[in-house]
This record gives structure tokens, C-alpha cells and sequence, in this order.
């Protein structure tokens, strides 16, 4: 009977460590963590925070991440770095991935998007 | 008894002294023996422009110890994470007197004193203590070799320069006395040890 609380124990500690997220994480590490960190907590004023994102849990994220921005989030300031690249080399399913791992990670009411929202909202990017 | 409880303290006191020897920070580099004297690798000539467009040379730095990185402030790839990591030793260091941050931009033509004043506002940071300096490009990609940190142009890297992510420690004498990587967060916390260990190290020779 004992035994049971070590089994959930454990079974808990295998189950935090796994991210259901995997290519997300990867493609997180390699694509974006340079300049968002890590940790999602961006770099100063130079490069926004994802982990309080306001698009956070909204598959038009996709957009910024396909197409790249420029001088929005710090309009009207005198803010260098406003840039972030198009990562256009990436799939549909990559950036779908990407987006569930950053929701996963960052969004307490993190609800999955399907690869069917993200080519939806693609459509609607300007 | 008594006996036996002083050659206890004494084997402390000896083990205690023998940590604090250890705890001398290497010098990096070259060291040369010349006329019996040792004769350790300093950092090259800094004629630098800081974001005040103040010029900064070695003799500004002397009473300091510093922190050093190259960068340049359009670097897409590992920059933010190097200026992650130079933030963290900034709000380490931030009450301590004895240190100053050092940037050197490999990027003079479009890093010009007024965008790296605009970079450091951006970063939040004390204008006085942590300096963003940009030189003559020829001459700081020569200097960062004497800090071992290799910068040059290549239009195969991403922003069209090379260079490691190293952050390095000076001494007051423009020694190099230590390193972290920047890319890699777990280092720092070794470098901002050592920074503390050579900061003191002064306090108690008296300078
Ligand atoms: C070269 C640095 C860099 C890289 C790499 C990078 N970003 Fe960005 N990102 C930025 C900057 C700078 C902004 C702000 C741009 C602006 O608004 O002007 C930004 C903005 C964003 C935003 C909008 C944030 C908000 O709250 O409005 C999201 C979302 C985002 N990035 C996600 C990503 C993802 C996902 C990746 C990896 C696929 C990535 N970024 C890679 C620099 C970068």
C-alpha cells in the first residue's frame, strides 16, 4: 500500500519532465531562445518578453513568427533591435509546434491550437 | 587535552590559509620571465569612444577591475544571450565600486556612440558603470585577440561578423584573469565569484 505513493511520486516526477511539446522545445532552443532566452524573459527593452506576451494562447502568433516584425510592439519610441527575422523556412506543423510549447510553457490556461488554426490565421496575416 | 585541542586549531588555521592561497586567480596567457621579473600577457591599447563619446583608455581603467564582452548591437545570433549574461554580472556588481562593465562593439561603422547610448538606455543600464565603446574596427578585432576573444568579418555569419561569446575579467594591472562563456548561463556564476574574489583581493592589499 505504501508503495502506491512512490509510484505516483515518481510517476509525477517522469511526467514533469516531459515536455508533450518535444519539436517545439527543439525548435524553440534553436530558433528563438537566443534573443527571448530560455526562460521567455526577453532581453531589457530590446527584445519583448514572450512569457507575457499578450498573444499568448492566439494562433495569430503565427504570423510574426512566419513573416518576422518590424517596429510595432515599440512604435513611437526611440528603441533599436526593433527587428525580429521571418522564420518562413518553417513548416506549418513546425511553427504549430512552436506555439504549443510557448502556450504550453507560459499560458496557465494553455489550450492546444491545430495545424488547421495556424493555416487559418496564416491566411489573415497582412 | 588542551594540547590536543591547539594542534586541532592549528590544523584548521593551516587548511584555512591554504584555501585562501588557492584562491588567487590565475593570470591568462603568456607569462614571460625577464631579468628574474614575471611578466604576465595584458590586454591590448584601448582608444575607445564610450556612449558618451568620452574617450576611454587602459589609464581610465586602472583603479578599476572590469568585465569585458564583444558584441555589436544589431547581432542577430548570440548577443542578446552574451548581454543576458553581462546584465546578470551587472546586478551583481551594481553596488561595488571597483567594477565597471566594458562593451567593445566589433561593428564601428553602424555602432556609432549614439547608438550605443540608445542600446544601453535600452538595456536599462548606469551609463557610467557600464561602458559600450566602439574604436577603429581594425584595431578591436586586434585588441579582442588580446582578450582571446576572436572577431572578424565573414559574410557567412549571421550580421556579417564572427566572434565568441566569451566575457572576460581584468584586473587593475590589464591582466585577463578570468572567463565565463556567455553563451552558456551556467558559467557566469564561477566568473561573478572570481570578480568578487579579485575585487577583494585589492581591499586587502590595501590599493
Ligand atoms: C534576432 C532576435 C530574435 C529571434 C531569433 C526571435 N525573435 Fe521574436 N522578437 C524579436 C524582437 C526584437 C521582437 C519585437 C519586434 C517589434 O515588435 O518591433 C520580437 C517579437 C516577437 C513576438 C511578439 C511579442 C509580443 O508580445 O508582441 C513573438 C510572439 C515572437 N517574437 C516569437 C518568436 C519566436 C516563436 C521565435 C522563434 C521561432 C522568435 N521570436 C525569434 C527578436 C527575435
Amino acid at each position: 500500500m505504501k508503495y502506491i505513493y512512490l509510484i505516483i511520486f515518481a510517476f509525477s516526477i517522469v511526467s514533469c519532465n516531459n515536455t508533450p511539446y518535444v519539436q517545439g522545445k527543439r525548435l524553440f532552443a534553436a530558433n528563438c531562445a537566443n534573443c527571448h532566452m530560455e526562460d521567455g524573459s526577453g532581453l531589457g527593452e530590446l527584445i519583448p518578453p514572450l512569457n507575457k506576451s499578450t498573444l499568448l494562447g492566439q494562433a495569430s502568433m503565427v504570423c510574426i513568427v512566419k513573416n518576422g516584425i518590424k517596429d510595432t510592439l515599440f512604435k513611437d519610441s526611440t528603441y533599436l533591435l526593433k527587428e525580429m527575422p521571418s522564420f518562413s523556412h518553417l513548416s506549418a506543423t513546425e511553427v504549430t509546434n512552436i506555439i504549443n510549447f510557448i502556450n504550453y510553457k507560459w499560458q496557465p490556461s494553455f489550450k492546444e491550437i491545430t495545424i488547421l488554426d495556424v493555416e487559418q490565421a496564416l491566411k489573415t496575416c497582412q | 587535552m588542551n594540547f590536543n585541542f591547539l594542534g586541532i586549531a592549528f590544523l584548521f588555521l593551516l587548511f584555512t590559509a591554504c584555501k585562501n592561497n588557492q584562491q588567487t586567480l590565475p593570470f591568462l596567457g603568456e607569462t614571460i620571465v625577464e631579468n628574474g621579473k614575471e611578466i604576465h600577457h595584458k590586454v591590448g591599447q584601448i582608444n575607445h569612444y564610450t556612449q558618451d563619446s568620452t574617450l576611454l583608455t587602459n589609464k581610465d581603467l586602472e583603479q578599476y577591475i572590469y568585465v569585458a564582452d564583444f558584441f555589436f548591437t544589431s547581432c542577430p545570433s548570440i548577443c542578446p544571450k552574451v548581454a543576458k549574461e553581462m546584465l546578470r554580472i551587472y546586478n551583481e556588481v551594481s553596488d561595488n565600486p571597483n567594477v565597471k562593465l566594458v562593451s567593445f562593439t566589433i561593428d564601428p561603422k553602424r555602432d556609432t556612440p549614439e547608438r550605443l547610448r540608445l542600446y544601453a538606455e535600452n538595456l536599462g543600464v548606469d551609463h557610467k558603470k557600464w561602458l559600450f565603446v566602439t574604436g577603429d574596427k581594425d584595431a578591436t578585432f586586434e585588441l579582442a585577440n588580446t582578450f582571446f576573444v576572436a572577431a572578424f568579418e565573414d559574410a557567412e555569419s549571421p550580421g556579417g561578423f564572427d566572434h565568441s561569446g566569451k566575457i572576460l575579467l581584468i584586473d587593475k594591472e590589464g591582466h585577463v584573469r578570468s572567463f565565463s562563456e556567455g553563451t552558456d548561463p551556467s558559467t557566469t556564476p564561477k566568473l561573478i565569484d572570481d570578480i568578487k574574489l579579485l575585487s577583494e583581493s585589492y581591499n586587502t592589499k590595501g590599493k
